[in-house]
């Protein structure tokens, strides 16, 4: 296993990062500016800033195929920046809500992307050709609270959505004259807009930070704040899920997470690391690290104790051990995960950023 | 990109932040029953709460203390009156007063291997909480109530150190015998957490099932 690849960007909270499909760009949310780094050799080099919101920018993604990029605000509004050759071309997304808007995503197809808002409601954005400007339909039932995190179905029709109202959903958002007719498939077969396919809460009820779908999305895993990760297999439209796992940790509370492959999650959050969760229908549970700590020439703490460091330390400090680092790369909470390098379901490679201001790709 | 386009008097000053424009909205979680939300929890009379209590405590005479923590912590009165609350809370308690220091540990491992033991140790946090709540409202109670509001000369010390509040709600003002469970509900604290973790404190912060 190779050593992580870490960028520190800068003392920031880093919201939400995307790269490119060529990892050559990296689009990264910082207060109310995207940055976007280009690779320079081995780092990450300023090369550009897209100013447009006047508020955080709370959540950012870069379409692979189209290289557009849409950023999200608590400004409420949505941009979807265009590469010209003059540059990125920004358009203004009417969402027509009243609350900031918390986290935006791309459909697989690129055709419509979805916000999340405080405003108890998924946009779901498309272009209309005729008029030259993107609409968006709303997402409304049964929301009760803040959207905090979505994530796209496969198909391209199928969202599902995790709310601070505790409850993970799985909606419908086909768009007539968009979206071709979905498969029919565990979720369900005739799915006009707002359908809700799947509505899950774990025993404690705690907020949820992140959803995903299995990479054939027929399994959806959320993360709650009570610590835990909820797998849930659905059987057939209109019945009882086939099976829903739920694993309590130990730990703190997961903020993100992604499938790798249909039997491993890898989740992250507040203890700074990436933790991998093992199983199927019948159970699962947390399998280790990805981070190996006990890898050599990690920080000072483990370095040869002499007894003049020592003294030294004990006259500065008024400690013998300097414990003011973690022991993990990211010396902050992680905000998100994303696979970085797949092979066909298995992800090889995953990024991460943090609240620290460090972007760090891990080999899995 | 701001909505507003052109500032005016109106916009500038700030005095329309502090309308509640919730309370207008018929969808809003204000006018809306948030515990709805949630699947409802059986409900617990004081009556089932004391059968519990007894039964608990033959299992505590009969020498089997682990079949009695777990009778407690299985039964948690989520939903009734505050009477079998306090009733179950007291049972809980006397539980872990039975128990001894050195089979802390070791019968909190065997609990939390078992199907369903990792519950059962978020639930025996709620409880530790709750105790660690009740226990010190009681023994402030009256005394420092009136403390905290007007400090008399009685409750001052010379030196300002900050500790002086803490100090006036110790064994002293409270008597011994909540000390003393303060110190056993201390104790069994830090074991829990060394057996099920930090998520186990985020669990009772986050669950909606209260004791």
């Amino acid at each position: 296993m190779s050593a992580p690849e870490v960028h520190h960007l800068f003392h920031n909270p880093i919201a939400d990062h995307s790269f490119s499909a060529d990892r050559k760009t990296l689009a990264i949310a910082r207060d109310t500016t995207v940055e976007l780094y280009g690779k320079v050799g081995n780092a990450f080099k300023l090369k550009d800033e897209l100013k447009g919101h006047d508020k955080t920018v709370t959540s950012i993604d870069i379409a692979p195929n189209s290289g557009r990029i849409v950023s999200c605000s608590q400004d409420r509004n949505a941009i979807v920046w265009e590469p010209t050759d003059q540059g990125y071309k920004p358009t203004l997304v009417l969402l027509r809500i009243n609350r900031a808007a918390t986290f935006v995503r791309w459909s697989p197809n690129e055709t419509k992307f979805a916000v999340g808002s405080g405003d108890r409601l998924i946009a779901i954005c498309y272009f209309e050709e005729e008029n030259d400007w993107w609409v968006s339909k709303h997402l409304k039932k049964p929301i009760r609270s803040t959207i905090t995190t979505v994530a796209w179905h496969p198909n391209s029709v199928l969202l599902a959505a995790g709310s601070t109202d505790a409850h993970a959903r799985v909606f419908s958002s086909f768009i007539k004259g968009v979206d071709a007719r979905p498969d029919p498939s565990a979720w369900g077969e005739r799915l006009p807009f707002n359908t809700i396919c799947g509505e899950y809460l774990n025993n404690s009820a705690g907020w949820v930070h992140s959803v995903a779908f299995s990479p054939s999305g027929d399994a959806l895993a959320f993360a709650a704040h009570d610590s835990s990760i909820t797998v849930v297999y659905p059987s057939a439209p209109e019945q009882p899920p086939r099976a829903v796992v739920t694993i309590n940790t130990q730990l703190l509370p997961f903020m993100s997470l992604i499938w790798n492959g249909e039997a491993e999650i890898i989740a992250a959050g507040y203890d700074c690391e990436a933790f991998k969760f093992k199983g199927n229908e019948g159970g699962w549970q947390l399998s280790g690290t990805v981070e190996q700590k006990s890898r050599p020439g990690m920080g000072g703490d483990q370095r040869e104790e002499s007894a003049l460091n020592m003294f030294k330390q004990m006259d500065l400090k008024g400690k013998v051990k300097d414990d003011t680092q973690l022991k993990t790369v990211h010396q902050n909470t992680i905000t998100m995960i994303r696979p970085y390098q797949t092979n066909g379901d298995a992800v090889t490679k995953f990024s991460s950023s943090g609240v620290d201001g460090r972007i760090v790709v891990w080999t899995v | 990109m701001s909505i507003i386009q052109q500032h005016t008097q109106a916009t500038l000053s700030d005095a329309w932040r502090t309308i509640n424009i919730d309370a207008l909205d018929p969808d809003s979680s204000v006018n809306f029953d948030v515990s709805s939300l949630s699947t409802p929890q059986p409900e617990i009379s004081e009556a089932d709460a004391r059968q519990i209590a007894a039964q608990v405590r033959q299992l505590i005479r009969g020498g089997d203390p682990e079949g009695a923590l777990r009778g407690a912590l299985e039964n948690p009165v989520y939903n009734g009156p505050e009477l079998a609350k306090d009733t179950h809370l007291q049972t809980v308690i006397e539980v872990l007063q039975s128990i001894k220091a050195s089979e802390m540990t070791p019968m909190l491992q065997r609990i939390y291997g078992t199907p369903g033991g990792p519950e059962c140790l978020d639930v025996l946090m709620k409880y530790l909480y709750k105790g660690m709540a009740s226990t010190s409202g009681s023994s402030h109670g009256g005394a420092s109530s009136s403390a905290r509001g007007t400090p008399t000369p009685r409750n001052m010390t010379p030196q300002a150190t900050g500790f002086s509040q803490i100090g006036a709600g110790r064994p002293g003002a409270g008597g011994e015998s909540t000390g003393g469970a303060m110190s056993v509900l201390l104790s069994w604290h830090e074991k829990v957490v060394d057996v099920a973790g930090l998520g186990c404190i985020g669990r009772v912060m986050t669950d909606f099932r209260r004791v």
